[in-house]
């Protein structure tokens, strides 16, 4: 057990280290900085895209697949749990109640919102047309470790299956689409930039611009 | 190998011939040009997409068909295959994995069909993107490296070719320009009664260079007329140019910045030989986009005129009180069409509307709009290629249906590719509607004050 909770830090460092080396990869690419006259501010849109700009009543696609969009925030909302409860597990932290059972809940919804997701995936023909093996293999091994998070809160004796499913996760994070945990908050903050910098985003700077007009 | 050979490499046959001609070194010119064409935001980008697949209906093309090739994701996960291939951290060692095969000529074909045939950049998908992946951006860059082997349809080609060679891509010659400019300032002095309006062209130290779409000059001259009766209104000091006066850019679209740097470096000369301090921009979505945002990071220097679209000054003369409108002279039921570059891309959304609030009496919005509106299909260089118009008048389906649904009599649009586009919407879907520019609506409601009793 000392050796998986160990391996569950270790394996959350790689997962980190690896992952801040593909944002320095990105960046190394070069960006040549924006020459035109901005119209509107930056930072504006990238408040906007981080947040407003991400519910429903703003963004259309998610208003026209509000059960998937759900589902994505219930499936986000269980990881948190899981990454936290094998946290706490591997640096032997006494998790206070009601906290266990407000994560089994959690990791319970997230787990359901995953396995719908992936039969979303498995059973729609558009979908499986963009999505290649690791689009099926990161939600699955995300799953199950949402699983064995779940079961590990009823059933101790399932700790080490879930600590070792938390390791595989964590591995798995920079190799393939799970990396957009960190690559979410880089394209949301470009794109609220570019948007922004155009006056194009957020739509209440435009309102106040017509109110002026 | 320079543009130029480029363009001579292939001198005939399809696509599909230029496809299987491609030699290795070719297909290592892809690769590197792509390369290129990437930074460090469109690695970030490419990194991103989870293929949640919810861009989908964001995409006029995907709901007019449902084919899955038109989807957003799918688009981009075209050109997503290569970026892992080559240039990604760790997609050469999980390949399988990722699904991220070699440059090959099938997915080269692909590339054309999709990339060029399936997409108006309009980037109404990266609005609805859970990442805020500008995916439009990452599709020009492999367009740019398909146009720097000669793989760009050829109409569209073409349209860049005659504007590189002629000046505009009308192919319009000097004489015809000004003999035009001669015949419509008489039209419009008749029209007015004022011998004083002028239609000025190539004056000295004018404050304002105004750019045209030429396809104004050759078929839709009231635009042009329009823009000089509310420019002789507001007492405005300002020229055309007898020689650079195209404001569209098809260099933006057939992703070769060259001949894009060229065609905008030629306005900004002209306003600086004729010592304009300002570029107005005809009523072009395309051609605003690319002046005024894409033409600095082009030409790689920042802007030094002031670089704007007619509907800002427009607004402008309206709310200084420099032109009085009437709108009971507009008083059909008018609807806005919000060209993609010139709105959702380029910032310009409200003028527009403060601009009809005065012209027209009966107003209504089609939904959704501004931002959000849906691509008429006109965009990306699909009017130039003739090999997917079935495809973009199918699209346009969706922009159709928008039309009528607001039941309006009078389609308003800043945009002529807009316009070309919703006249074959027109046609094909049997549409009740006149479509018109902004400014014509706005020059129809002008109340001329002659000069003398100002």
């Amino acid at each position: 057990m000392t050796g998986l909770r160990f391996g569950v830090l270790l394996s959350l460092i790689c997962s980190l280290a690896l992952l801040a080396w593909q944002v320095l990869h990105a960046r190394s690419f070069g960006q040549q900085r924006p020459l035109s006259r901005p119209r509107g501010k930056p930072h504006r849109g990238i408040f906007y895209s981080l947040g407003p700009g991400m519910l429903p009543w703003e963004k259309e696609s998610a208003a026209k697949h509000l059960p998937t969009y759900l589902a994505g925030v219930l499936y986000h909302a269980g990881i948190f749990a899981a990454i936290l409860l094998s946290l706490g597990l591997a640096v032997q932290v006494d998790i206070p109640k009601p906290l266990p059972t407000l994560f089994m809940v959690t990791m319970a919804g997230g787990f359901l919102a995953g396995t719908g997701l992936l039969l979303k995936r498995s059973l729609k023909p558009s979908l499986r047309y963009i999505s290649c093996p690791d689009d099926f293999l990161a939600n699955i091994l995300v799953d199950i470790f949402l699983l064995t998070g779940l079961l590990s809160v009823s059933f101790p004796a399932l700790v080490s299956f879930f600590l070792a499913t938390a390791i595989l996760t964590f591995l798995y994070v920079p190799l393939g689409k799970i990396r957009h945990c960190f690559f979410f908050f880089y394209s949301r903050v470009l794109f609220g930039s570019y948007f922004g910098r155009r006056g194009v985003l957020p739509p209440e700077s435009r309102a106040k611009r017509r109110d002026k007009a | 190998m320079s543009r130029g050979e480029v363009l001579t490499a292939f001198p005939t046959g399809s696509l599909d011939e230029k496809i299987e001609a491609l030699s290795e070194g070719d297909i290592q010119k892809i690769l590197a040009v792509f390369r290129e064409k990437l930074d460090a935001s469109a690695a970030a980008f490419l990194y991103s997409c989870v293929h949640c697949g919810l861009c989908a209906e964001a995409c006029h093309y995907y709901l007019a068909t449902g084919e899955a090739e038109a989807m957003p994701a799918a688009k981009l996960e075209l050109v997503n295959r290569i970026f892992k291939k080559y240039h990604s951290l760790l997609g050469r060692k999980l390949r399988p994995l990722l699904g991220a095969p070699a440059l090959s000529r099938e997915l080269i074909r692909e590339w054309v069909d999709s990339l060029f045939g399936r997409c108006t950049l309009c980037g109404r998908c990266s609005l609805n993107c859970t990442m805020g992946i500008n995916i439009f951006t990452l599709i020009r860059a492999a367009r740019s490296a398909l146009a720097a082997v000669g793989l760009v349809p050829p109409g569209l080609q073409s349209t860049v070719e005659t504007a590189i060679r002629s000046g505009n891509n009308m192919g319009i010659s000097k004489e015809n320009w000004l003999e035009t400019i001669a015949w419509l300032e008489e039209e419009l002095q008749n029209e007015v009664g004022e011998p004083e309006v002028r239609l000025p062209v190539d004056r000295r130290g004018a404050k304002i260079l105004y750019a045209i779409n030429p396809r104004e000059a050759m078929f839709f001259p009231l635009s042009i007329s329009a823009v000089g009766k509310i420019f002789y209104a507001a007492g405005e000091d300002w020229t055309f140019s007898s020689v650079n006066f195209d404001v569209t850019n098809y260099g933006l679209y057939s992703g070769d910045d060259e001949a894009a740097a060229t065609m905008s470096a030629r306005l900004l000369q002209a306003a600086e030989e004729l010592g304009c301090c300002e570029i107005i921009l005809a009523e072009c979505g395309h051609g605003f986009n690319s002046n005024r945002w894409e033409a600095p990071q082009w030409l790689g220097q920042e802007q030094k005129l002031r670089v704007r679209s007619i509907l800002e000054i427009v607004a402008e003369y309206i709310r200084d009180g420099r032109i009085r409108l009437d709108p009971a002279r507009n008083a059909k039921l008018h609807t806005l069409h919000d060209p993609c570059n010139l709105v959702r891309l380029g910032g310009i959304i409200e003028e527009q509307r403060y601009i009809l609030r005065h012209a027209v009496e009966n107003f209504i919005e089609m939904h959704p709009n501004r931002e959000k509106n849906y691509c008429c299909g006109g965009g990306g260089g699909q009017l130039a290629m003739s090999n997917f118009a079935k495809r973009r008048i199918e699209a346009g389906k969706i922009k159709a249906e928008q039309v009528r649904a607001t039941g309006a009599e009078v389609v308003a649009t800043p945009c002529h590719n807009c316009i070309d586009q919703l006249m074959e919407l027109k046609k094909h879907y049997q549409l009740a509607i006149e479509i018109r520019t902004v400014c014509e609506i706005a020059a129809e409601a002008l109340i001329i004050t002659p000069r003398a009793k100002r």
